[in-house]
């Protein structure tokens, strides 16, 4: 309505403005190496995987849990469509099909911890860190522990493809984030994710069906680590019994950096894409800056905290600022 | 003369929030022995005054005698020193240590170096049972039902031997014969010459066990009056707000039209064989003594809970109500009782709060479109005359009663044909229930039909056309609008009560 003061605070704002920062000082501190099209697009495809995995990792800390079983489900949906269609398997199924299969196998993991969370009220550290374990083993027994290879040529040289310059694996990332973006704006089922991670209570007596939206929830999650194993197998151009290992981590990280809490109820894709840009900027101008490594790992674990330092000091301060304006307009 | 035995005496308090003035040059005297009723509106002033006394608020100016002393300083750690308790609505103890720990916590009877369990036992469980209190001292605080550790929290404050105790709304919770066992219990105090505050929005349970009352009112203090100049409990409310109490409960006649919600024989874990019927234009109440099973009907009506047996008609055709869902779709509403964690979605803004059940009415192909919902919500923001600067708030820096009107208007927008209403004006001040009581008027205009339950009779009475009274999960009586009286309700409420030991049960 015109004259109301109801502009709605940009929340990533902060976030655009770090990563701006970022890549400024480290354009002039790199002189231009760090800004160059080639480092940003090669930045794109790095933060492109744990990206993936961080939208998932997003949707399942909105609702007030956490999934540690994506790092697994990564290496599980890679190992699946490797044994599928590798030229030294038995089976040598066509891509797609066995795309949709890992897929498939994937979405279960999910469902499983759905059922174990919504029904079995184990907590989802619990139910996701021992789908974790299981879901690793299962990998390693199908693989044998052995890396497979023999894959397609266009799946592998799939990683390398340029769309407009910018590399294939990014412009997936890219492109799920729109849409998730877009699907927990504009549809009824991302509200219900904003209102179940609420108030679990209050939205079952708003006629949310909890049960079906939280299988959705995890299954969903669970697809989208899915995508991201099998970008990982194009990159490898294998399926690695340990691939995903400890990605779980990274996609924590960049959830909260990007503004997730842990209590629930917050969180958003655009907010977490930006965190995880900010841990590859980091890594990435890390390297180009000729800094150590280990450092740079150090400064990263010290970040996710002051992220969170930083996001309750600016509410906080925020909420005092409100108090103060509502009571001047009293 | 009366200045020897105050024990505790406020001059020209004052206290400013950023840009409030929270309260301006109270005074206030209170004496030995003495029993103080402090009321007012939400936000009139009372917490601060408290807290203000408790020291975990500093004031701005004016000056506290506590027993003889200036207190210039003060702090939580000062007041109880100094031997004020206070027992809040919420106090947190140590819920997962016994009743007996918490009230020995961190002064613990020693053997040597070891804890002296049977005298820690011993000497709370007495302490508990001369009060009267029937709590097992061993019982760790979680397992305690919300009313016993409501009476434990209240026992240690007088077991830290206090010389004012400070009872901030302490029934809410209460049942009737725990109600008597307090009021028996400050009686005591007051012999003993301990001096008492005493907090409640039920102005009847204030005016019955305090000496005198003073009333605050927009941070400022209108007076302080005893219980024979004020006379009668009703002429407390012109003072805190300046109308009448015929004026609050807001009525128009309405014609009654068809039926549109019936239940029939309705059976579940705390009640049996419910029967009762809304027509539309109708307000219906549901009375009953807490614990009655008054809730529980509304939540299994509502699909909340199961049923065991029993049929539900909508506009005359039987429904099976499995889920809140289907009730939505139906044409059902429910405001729960408790609205802080059942109704409002704390972390989101007050368009989500209202839109989440309304998304529906602005979609266009599966998406929402943000600029009617946003229209939407605040035409009924306009309309309830919510109090915001913005939509984009969050809800959870709204006031109580004004989260209740965001969760009303959730409802209204929502527009079901029965809307049933679980304790709608608990905790709220005087100003808004008025308000509120002007919206149910407001649907019954519209011809929906309203389910009130409340506990508290004025209203109910005030407001309904027909009230179903539940007794011990039984349906009492059907009474009519000319047979309205607090006696004749309060007998059918507990003529299914034998023994108060039955009662509990029954709860």
């Amino acid at each position: 309505m015109a004259g109301r003061k109801d502009r709605k605070i940009f929340a990533e704002k902060n976030l655009v403005i770090i990563v701006i920062v970022m890549w400024v000082f480290l354009a002039i501190a790199t002189r231009g190496n760090f800004s160059s099209f080639a480092n940003i697009t090669n930045l794109l495809r790095q933060s492109s995987i744990n990206g993936v995995v961080a939208i998932g990792m997003t949707l399942i800390i909105i609702t007030g849990g956490i999934d540690l079983s994506v790092g697994s489900v990564v290496g599980l949906s890679g190992m699946v469509y490797a044994l599928m269609v590798s030229t030294r398997g038995d089976i040598q199924m066509a891509t797609l099909p066995a795309i949709l299969i890992a897929l498939v196998a994937a979405a279960a993991v999910g469902l499983v911890s759905g059922i174990a969370v919504n029904d079995g009220k184990v907590p989802p550290f619990i139910a996701t860190l021992g789908m974790m374990t299981l879901v690793r083993g299962l990998v390693m027994y199908i693989s044998g522990g052995r890396m497979v290879t023999g894959l397609p040529l266009e799946f592998r040289q799939f990683s390398a493809l340029r769309i407009l310059g910018i590399p294939a694996l990014a412009w997936i990332w890219i492109g799920l984030v729109i849409l998730m973006l877009f699907a927990l704006k504009y549809t009824k089922f991302g509200r219900n994710l904003y209102a179940i991670g609420s108030n679990k209570e209050a939205a079952r007596l708003s006629g949310i069906n909890i049960r079906l939206n939280m299988y959705s929830f995890y299954v969903l999650g669970a697809l989208l680590s899915g995508i991201a194993g099998l970008m990982l197998a194009t990159r490898m151009s294998a399926g690695v019994p340990t691939g995903g290992q400890t990605y779980e981590l990274d996609a924590i990280a960049a959830a909260v950096i990007g503004g997730a809490s842990l209590s629930g109820g917050s969180g958003t894709v655009l907010g977490t894409a930006l965190g995880a840009v900010i841990i590859q900027t980091m890594r990435n101008g890390g390297n180009l800056l000729g800094a150590d490594p280990f450092i740079m790992q150090m400064l990263i674990g010290a970040l996710i905290v002051l992220a969170v330092f930083l996001d309750q000091y600016l509410k906080a301060k925020r909420r005092a600022k409100v108090t103060k304006r509502g009571a001047k307009e009293a | 003369m009366a200045e020897e035995k105050a024990i505790l005496q406020l001059e020209k308090i004052s206290k400013a929030f950023p840009g409030v003035q929270a309260l301006s040059d109270v005074s206030l005297g209170l004496k030995r022995g003495e029993v103080r009723g402090l009321v007012g509106e939400n936000g009139a002033g009372k917490s601060t005054l408290i807290k203000i006394i408790t020291g975990a608020y500093t004031r701005d100016s004016g000056s506290i005698r506590f027993d003889g002393n200036e207190i210039v300083k003060n702090s939580p750690i000062v007041s109880k020193s100094n031997g004020i308790f206070a027992v809040y609505q919420d106090v947190m103890v140590s819920p997962h240590l016994s009743v007996a720990e918490n009230f020995f916590l961190g002064n613990q009877p020693m053997v040597g170096p070891f804890v002296n369990w049977r005298k820690m036992y011993r000497e709370s469980q007495s302490f508990l049972d001369d009060l009267g209190i029937d709590v097992d001292v061993r019982r760790s605080l979680r397992e305690l039902s919300l009313a016993e550790s409501e009476m434990v929290t209240i026992a240690k404050a007088i077991w830290g031997k206090p010389k004012l105790v400070i009872f901030d709304e302490p029934t809410a919770v209460l049942t009737r014969n725990e109600t008597e066992l307090l009021f028996r219990i400050i009686r005591d105090l007051k012999d003993s010459g301990i001096a008492v505050i005493y907090i409640s929005h039920n102005l009847e349970e204030v005016f019955e066990v305090c000496d005198t009352i003073t009333v605050l009112k927009d941070g400022a203090e209108v007076g302080t009056y005893t219980n024979e100049e004020l006379g009668d409990v009703e002429r407390l409310i012109p003072l805190m707000v300046g109308r009448t109490i015929e004026q609050m409960y807001y009525k128009e006649s309405v014609e009654l039209g068809e039926e549109l919600l019936r239940v029939e024989s309705l059976s579940g874990e705390k009640f049996e064989d419910i029967n009762f019927s809304v027509r539309s234009g109708e307000i219906v109440g549901l009375f009953g003594l807490i614990g009655a099973g008054r809730t529980e009907v509304a939540r299994a009506i509502f699909g909340v809970d199961s049923l065991e047996k029993g049929t539900i008609t909508m506009r005359g055709k039987e429904t099976k109500l499995r889920s809140p869902k289907d009730s939505l779709r139906n044409g059902l509403g429910y405001l729960p009782e408790d609205k802080r964690s059942q109704g409002i979605f704390p972390q989101q803004d007050i368009d989500f709060n209202i839109n989440i059940i309304n998304f529906d009415k602005v979609m266009k192909a599966g998406l929402i479109r943000y600029r009617k919902a946003h229209e939407q919500a605040w035409d009924f923001v306009d309309k309830l005359s919510i109090k915001i600067s913005s939509i984009y708030q969050s809800i959870y820096e709204l006031s109580g009663g004004n989260q209740q009107k965001v969760i009303i208007a959730r409802w209204l927008c929502k527009n079901p044909d029965v809307l049933l209403f679980d304790e709608p004006t608990v905790g709220i001040d005087v100003g808004t229930k008025s308000e509120i009581y002007r919206l149910f008027a407001e649907i019954s205009k519209q011809r929906k039909g309203i389910v009130l339950i409340s506990s508290y009779l004025p209203e109910l009475m005030g407001l309904s056309d027909r009230i179903f009274v539940i007794s011990a999960g039984k349906l009492a009586a059907e009474v009519p609008k000319e047979d309205f009286s607090e006696e004749h309700l309060l007998r059918l409420a507990m003529k299914n009560v034998v023994s108060s030991a039955k009662f509990e049960e029954a709860g």
